[in-house]
């Protein structure tokens, strides 16, 4: 019985393929494509000691103390300007909770929503660690195809009637890991049918901000007449990851059950923090920062996508992402971008496979790379190795992909 | 103790104000007659209609709680002749490993949002005793400014960055050093930061408990553990603290009996009581745990805050088979806004810990974890100690002076000699409910005590807070508490006289 238990528990929880990635890439001599971080040089270390050490000196131990598990209220308000400026959405502060960074929305949605063997909808790929938050409470998983538009709305509807999921989990905006970005017609789709169906949509807007080109779109949530929409967005990539700040936007009666999980889970989210990001929003222009960490990951984008035109095969495709941080790879049938990273890591180049990111049935000739983390040299640099050992592992493993690629 | 078994009732009481289901109120209260002896094998339980006409509930509701006895294999019971008392299995069989994960979840059970309320502001002319916080006037906010100051220059990038997951490796090593202090001698791969000693519950509730699993909790015990194990469906069983802590001497009935997933327990000042467990305590609970395979979660969050009596050794300092597991934090110590706690334990139940924690929040903000690792290492924290006790201890004797009078209208309470709390209880004539109406219009609030147990035997007590008030607040609101109880009290007389029932109590 414990073994059952064991096994069970573990198939959920494991150290995940990713993770064991990052682990090699870790090392300083490897380029690497693999993480999803953010650049450091971006980040405001210097200014937001200054503005943490002006925090207590003013406003003293009020920053220190407990505070209310929903937040703090003046960063609630800012959100709520931002995003009714920017998102297209009509929230009040009563609408927004704090949490410690997007992966704790995540994982107060499990705990909100999911028992064991309830149906999750998700995109074909989706972000992995999502699923890792969602896996505790073992759900089932069902994928909806996607195109260069988003999710594809044909057939959905049948299967609504079918086999409606409890929940849907989605990355409209600059997914991760493909890069992709729903088009407005897509979204409005999507959502008339969640709306006919009353199924409760988890918006995931962990790169909603980090646009490089003009394209139009807009939060699911100004779709949204049931108020069926919960989104989750972070400060992580827009001011500093290391603060653990983000926020869920829900209808007051769902947002009241993330507040009482919320409350069991850590009581809070680090007043302290909250009240700095506040206060570094106020203390500097926003927009400006956002700027230059737009600028500067469209340089990134750029050397990436000129690179790869440049340097791979002929018969491979790839996203040309208007944001976010991601490229996603399709390699010929064929290829195993498993066997591939092997080949790269000796080179000295690391990405990640893009099995992992399929709940149900993964294409193992598919690969996420990163391009945020790289100065453009390096970024051609890395990309020259990796289209090298791609071409090597075709020539080696699959003569019949480098044949038919070529033609 | 009388014998139940007369009793159409079996001496249940049901409180219809609490949190806990009726049926659970009743499966809980023949639990612990059966536990605790009282209700003898073989014993037959009456017929259900009947119970259920003598407490005044649904037939089903009686059903609900015979079923989940029967399924803990405490009773028996088949159509047509009853339900009885099953005799204790003569050997527990024992489990592999005291740290193996359980399958998980379950979560639909969502408790009350009573810690929230109580951590809104409140209204400024209420004295408040009800919250659990470090004097505000004394937190060290310009040593903290003055580090934040300096890290940058220290630190660098890193600090505004993603950290891994098991903490900032240089404050695991301090929390190491400030660990061996206490005489655990924890290697860093033994210490998970967590945010704050909540969220390290609520990590091992989710590694190592699942629904349905028994857990042993000290009757009463602190609130946001509660909320935990019921948000988990565990099935609590309370065991009874006194002056010396965990009454230990009562668990070894309950250890043939039931085999529970976890025991957790606040060995030293405990919340609600104060209670500190006694050394000998300690060395038979750790005996009992080993022998019947027993995990123990151990909260160690007042431990630094003694006044007097001699320094006890940790539950973890004690342990020396793996048994335990200790969650802290340096909300009470240092301010509970940076949201820095820990785990500590053996390095394969802090890897499993390590690994669910990284699908929960990543990892504990990083800035904080710098800032008290400064704190740490530069024995800042140590010097903060030595400043912080004297001053609580001058407030807790304020209190207990303040109490003084108190005891005439048959108030009694606690003398903690750690901690942050002073545990009260009410004479009979003067219902909780009622005191807590009165409280309001007078201006002062407190902690009422059906919140801290696990099986609602605790409605007649109050928690008072002493650290967050200067004295001369203390004495304010115990004028206030005064007056409220002798309000309290003649309204109950008065309703007595009129025939009026405030509780639907049997």
């Amino acid at each position: 019985m414990n073994q059952d238990r064991f096994a069970r528990r573990m198939a959920g929880m494991s150290t995940s393929e990713v993770r064991e990635i990052l682990k090699v890439t870790e090392r300083p001599e490897i380029l690497s494509f693999a993480g999803g971080l953010p650049a450091p040089e971006l980040f405001p270390t210097e200014e937001l000691a200054v503005q943490a050490r002006a925090l207590l000196e003013e406003e003293g131990v009020r920053a220190l103390q407990y505070a209310p598990t929903e937040g703090y209220l003046p960063l609630r308000e800012w959100i709520c300007e931002r995003m009714n400026t920017v998102w297209g959405t009509q929230v009040t502060s009563s609408e927004i909770l704090i949490t410690s960074g997007s992966q704790q929305g995540l994982d107060l949605t499990a705990k909100v929503f999911l028992d064991e063997g309830d149906l999750v909808w998700c995109e074909s790929p989706t972000y992995l660690a999502a699923l890792g938050a969602f896996n505790v409470a073992m759900p089932r998983y069902e994928e909806m195809a996607t195109d260069q538009d988003g999710v594809i709305l044909d057939g959905l509807e049948e299967r609504l009637k079918k086999t409606p999921p409890k929940m849907v989990y989605v990355i409209p905006t600059f997914q991760n890991p493909s890069g992709r970005t729903w088009s407005m017609e897509r979204r409005r789709g999507f959502m008339e049918l969640m709306t006919k169906y009353e199924i409760p949509v988890i918006e995931d807007n962990a790169y909603y901000e980090v646009r490089f080109d003009e394209v139009e779109y807009c939060s699911l949530k100004s779709f949204d007449p049931k108020g069926l929409v919960i989104s989750l967005a972070s400060f992580s990539k827009v001011l500093c990851p290391g603060l653990r700040v983000a926020w869920v936007a829900a209808a007051p009666e769902v947002l009241s059950r993330y507040i009482i999980v919320k409350q069991s889970t850590d009581l809070q989210t680090s007043n302290f923090n909250q009240m700095l990001v506040y206060r570094f929003l106020k203390a500097y222009d926003f927009d400006q920062r956002l700027g230059r960490i737009r600028d500067t990951y469209r340089v990134r984008r750029d050397a990436m996508v000129a690179a790869l035109e440049e340097e791979l095969p002929v018969g491979m495709d790839f996203t040309r992402p208007a944001g976010g941080m991601f490229v996603w790879l399709e390699m010929p049938e064929g290829v195993d971008a498993h066997a591939l990273l092997q080949r790269c890591l000796k080179a000295f180049v690391a990405f990640v496979p893009g099995f992992a990111f399929y709940p149900e049935k993964g294409r193992r000739n598919t690969a996420r790379l990163n391009f945020s983390n790289l100065p453009p040299e390096k970024i051609r640099q890395g990309v020259r190795a990796f289209a090298r050992c791609l071409a090597e592992e075709m020539e080696a493993r699959q003569p019949q992909a480098a044949l038919s690629a070529g033609k | 103790m009388a014998d139940l078994s007369h009793n159409p009732t079996l001496g249940l009481r049901l409180d219809r104000g609490m949190e806990v289901p009726l049926f659970r109120q009743i499966s809980q209260g023949i639990r612990r007659g059966i536990l605790a002896g009282e209700l003898k094998a073989g014993l037959h339980l009456p017929p259900e209609r009947l119970l259920a006409r003598a407490l005044g509930v649904n037939r089903s509701t009686v059903l609900s709680a015979y079923r989940e006895l029967k399924d803990e294999g405490l009773v028996e019971g088949h159509v047509g002749r009853g339900t009885w008392v099953l005799p204790s299995p003569s050997t527990t069989p024992q489990p592999p490993s005291a740290w193996q994960p359980s399958p998980g979840p379950r979560l639909s059970a969502i408790s009350d949002p009573l810690i929230r309320d109580l951590l809104d502001s409140e209204n400024p002319d209420t004295v408040s005793f009800a919250l659990g916080v470090p004097a505000p006037e004394l937190v060290p906010v310009q040593s903290l400014a003055e580090i934040l100051a300096r890290l940058p220059a220290e630190v660098g990038n890193e600090l505004a960055l993603h950290s891994p997951t098991e903490g900032v490796p240089a404050l695991r090593e301090a929390l190491a050093g400030y660990l061996e202090e206490r005489g655990i001698p924890a290697l860093p791969r033994e210490v998970l930061i967590t945010a704050g000693s909540q969220q390290g519950l609520d990590l091992v509730a989710r590694v190592f408990l699942a629904a349905e699993d028994t857990v042993l909790v000290e009757e009463p015990t602190y609130l946001g553990a509660l909320q935990v194990f019921r948000r988990a469906g565990v099935r609590l069983v309370g065991v009874p603290v006194d002056e010396e802590g965990l009454q230990v001497e009562t668990l070894e009935p309950i250890l043939a009996r039931v085999r529970p997933r976890l025991l957790y327990t606040q060995p030293t000042f405990q919340n609600p009581t104060g209670a500190q467990m006694s050394l000998p305590r300690r060395k038979r609970l750790l005996e009992l745990a080993g022998r019947h395979q027993l995990p123990i979660l151990e909260e160690d969050v007042y431990g630094d805050i003694r006044y007097e009596g001699p320094t006890l050794p940790s539950l973890r300092a004690l342990d020396s088979s793996g048994q335990v597991l200790q969650v802290g934090s340096f909300s009470k110590t240092l301010c509970p806004g940076l949201r820095i706690g820990w785990l500590n334990g053996p390095a394969s139940a802090i890897r499993q810990l390590a690994v669910a924690r990284q699908t929960v929040d990543l990892h504990t903000a990083t800035m904080n974890q710098w800032v008290v690792q400064r704190f740490l290492s530069e024995g800042l924290l140590t010097r903060h100690v030595e400043k912080i006790r004297p001053e609580y201890a001058a407030r807790r004797n304020a209190l207990l002076e303040a109490l003084a009078p108190l005891a005439r209208l048959g108030l009694s309470w606690t003398r903690p000699q750690g901690g942050y709390y002073v545990w009260c209880r009410l004479p009979d004539d003067i219902p909780l409910p009622r005191l807590a109406a009165e409280a309001a219009r007078e201006g002062v609030a407190f902690l009422p005590g059906t919140v801290c147990s696990a099986d609602g035997s605790t409605t007649r007590h109050l928690r008072l807070n002493f650290t967050a008030l200067p004295p001369e607040r203390l004495r304010e609101g115990v004028a206030r508490l005064f007056r409220a109880l002798q309000a309290a009290r003649s309204q109950h007389r008065e309703g007595k006289i009129q025939g009026e029932t405030h509780q639907p109590l049997i």
